[in-house]
């Protein structure tokens, strides 16, 4: 039988995206349901077929962490995306394979 | 006359700006941070969140480091910039230099009957599986269409020594042809020494070719991968191996293993053999997904992380030994450390992105067909033509390298927009392995949690990076193995 966990998640502190990224991660060992609801967004988790429940309480504690981890690694990536674009700009500006 | 600064302008900055980085738990208790350049630096965990919220008073020396590996900057450098995207371009210069490593298939008949081949041998007698010299001079005339200064031809089998009037016909045509190209034209044939003769020793010398053998590790281990008439691969290859030497170069002639069930109990075994034969190193491979591997179930015989088990007890003891005065590398360590440890790529297939499928190498298989990688080939031995990019006879070179099979394959596997891989930390160490996860996955980007792949080699890097942090010693080993000459 799949084992199951709920988490919430409030709108105003992470991002959709982040809860994508973080439930693509475990999927190997557990299968994310996200809704939005009331300013929350509820994940249901499910274990894959040949869990078992140590391994599922595992995968449930890595995917919190996953989630922060990839709510900073959102902030990083807004804060550095133009000065990421910047070196790039430069560092292929310079290839010598580009005509004008 | 110039004056210097005031004195206000030379005082320690504590306000700084993030500059695009990545992060990854290394382990409970540390990260490890890469920046666009794939220079990493560890630091404790609890410290990640306030260095990029900026509410964390860095010390002097965390802030001289991070601004060194360019992780941060003070307000308007412009320093940073220009050093990042010098070393993004030094890393992927050999990109604009386009395919190096040109591999002949010039026969499928091997004397062996390896149970884990890749290639899906046919027996010596098969004629129809040799390459005519017809297609040999089609694809001389598409090698030398790629722009890259450095041309290097490796001859491969089955067993290419069963046809070696071609790789005579192959190296003399090449060798006529450079004359007037002016190329750093290399050849190389992948043997396993067993049919080697002093007729054949004496072209290779002539012509400057080195050899690359096989070798699974002690004779009772060797002789049962490696089955022929008579039981006598290991003898062979050590008489051939002396042989070679003594004709060519002690460091002419290279070992490469694979590692089967058998192999895994007995790493410490296999590198004494090594260390036996005077070999300065090991490369620990994985075995393939591909041709017998898959049909006898080898393949399946063992997973990633009894391989890892076995790669880890290998590199512990190839330690000790470089610890004890004994130089020896690992060679898959070594490749991954100069990715980390330098801005130079060294230009591994597996470890590439974009893929080095058909761009860094390219197969021209015995029957004419066009592959974009060695494993390409081994994949259409056993039915699947996904990575056939066309025929030597009847395609141009810009059909074939303009062809969908190859562009797609680069463009959908690229790590940079990979799901997970985007994201990773160690994406600058990694590779796309479109072929490998088309093998296994039936998608050249593969669900990446669920990748065998992704799993050893995030594993493997983590697992150097730990050791390096873990002792000083082991490190300036690293560092040696990654700025070999």
């Amino acid at each position: 039988m799949a084992l199951s966990d709920t988490l919430v998640f409030d709108e105003r502190l992470y991002d959709a995206q982040v809860l994508q990224k973080a439930a693509y991660r475990s999927i190997n060992s557990l299968t994310v349901d996200i809704t939005s609801t009331g300013g929350q967004f509820i994940c249901a988790l499910s274990s894959n077929i040949g869990v078992d429940e140590p391994s599922f309480l595992t995968a449930v504690q890595e995917f919190k962490k996953d989630v922060l981890d990839y709510q900073l690694r959102h902030r990083l990536n807004v804060e550095t995306q133009p000065i990421k674009n910047l070196i790039l700009g430069l560092a292929f500006s310079k290839t010598g394979l580009t005509s004008e | 006359m110039s004056k210097f600064q005031k004195l206000e302008f030379y005082a320690q900055q504590q306000t700084y700006e993030l500059l695009p980085f990545k992060f990854d738990r290394l382990n409970d208790d540390e990260y490890v941070i890469t920046n666009m350049a794939g220079e990493f630096h560890v630091i404790p965990a609890p410290m990640l969140e306030p260095i990029i919220s900026k509410t964390f008073a860095l010390s002097p020396e965390l802030i001289a480091t991070l601004r060194s590996k360019q992780f941060i900057r003070f307000t308007n450098e412009q320093a940073p910039l220009q050093l990042l995207a010098l070393k993004i371009r030094t890393r992927l210069s050999r990109l604009a230099q386009f395919t190096n490593l040109h591999i002949f298939v010039v026969t499928l008949r091997c004397d062996h009957s390896c149970p884990y081949c890749q290639v899906s041998r046919q027996s010596e007698s098969k004629g129809e599986f040799d390459m005519t010299t017809e297609m040999a001079d089609k694809s001389l005339d598409f090698v030398f269409r790629s722009p890259n200064p450095a041309i290097k031809i490796e001859f491969q089998g089955g067993e290419p020594l069963l046809n070696f009037e071609m790789v005579k016909y192959v190296v003399l045509e090449a060798k006529k042809r450079n004359l007037k190209e002016g190329r750093d034209l290399r050849f190389v044939i992948a043997t396993t020494l067993s049919l080697l003769t002093d007729d054949m020793l004496d072209f290779c010398k002539q012509h400057n070719i080195v050899l690359s053998s096989s070798l699974d590790g002690p004779m009772d281990l060797h002789n049962a991968n490696r089955p022929r008439p008579g039981r006598d691969s290991h003898q062979r290859f050590e008489e051939g191996l002396k042989k070679a030497r003594a004709a060519l170069g002690y460091d002419q002639v290279s070992a490469l293993m694979t590692t089967t069930d058998k192999s895994l109990p007995r790493a410490r075994e296999i590198i004494d053999e090594y260390l036996r034969l005077g070999f300065d190193g090991i490369f620990l491979r994985t075995l393939s997904p591909y041709g017998f591997a898959i049909k006898t179930k080898k393949f399946m015989s063992y997973d990633t992380e009894r391989w890892l088990e076995f790669y880890k007890e290998g590199l512990e003891y190839i330690i000790e030994l470089n610890k004890s005065g004994i130089r020896f590398v690992e060679q898959y360590s070594a490749i991954v450390l100069t990715k980390m440890l330098t801005s130079g790529d060294p230009g591994f297939v597996d470890l590439m992105n974009p893929a080095g499928a058909g761009i860094a190498a390219i197969v021209f298989n015995y029957d004419g067909s066009v592959y974009a990688s060695d494993e390409s080939r081994m994949l259409a031995e056993m039915g699947d033509h996904t990575f056939r990019l066309g025929s030597i006879l009847e395609h141009s070179y810009e059909e074939i390298i303009l062809s969908d099979q190859l562009l797609d394959a680069l463009e959908n596997s690229f790590t940079l927009s990979a799901p997970m891989c985007s994201d990773c930390a160690f994406e600058p160490y990694c590779g796309a392995e479109p072929v490998y996860h088309h093998a296994i996955h039936k998608d050249v980007v593969a669900r990446k949690p669920e990748s065998a792949f992704c799993k050893r080699n995030m594993s493997i890097f983590k697992h150097l990076i730990e050791l390096m942090g873990s002792d000083e010693q082991t490190k300036r080993i690293f560092m040696g193995w990654a700025n070999r000459c």
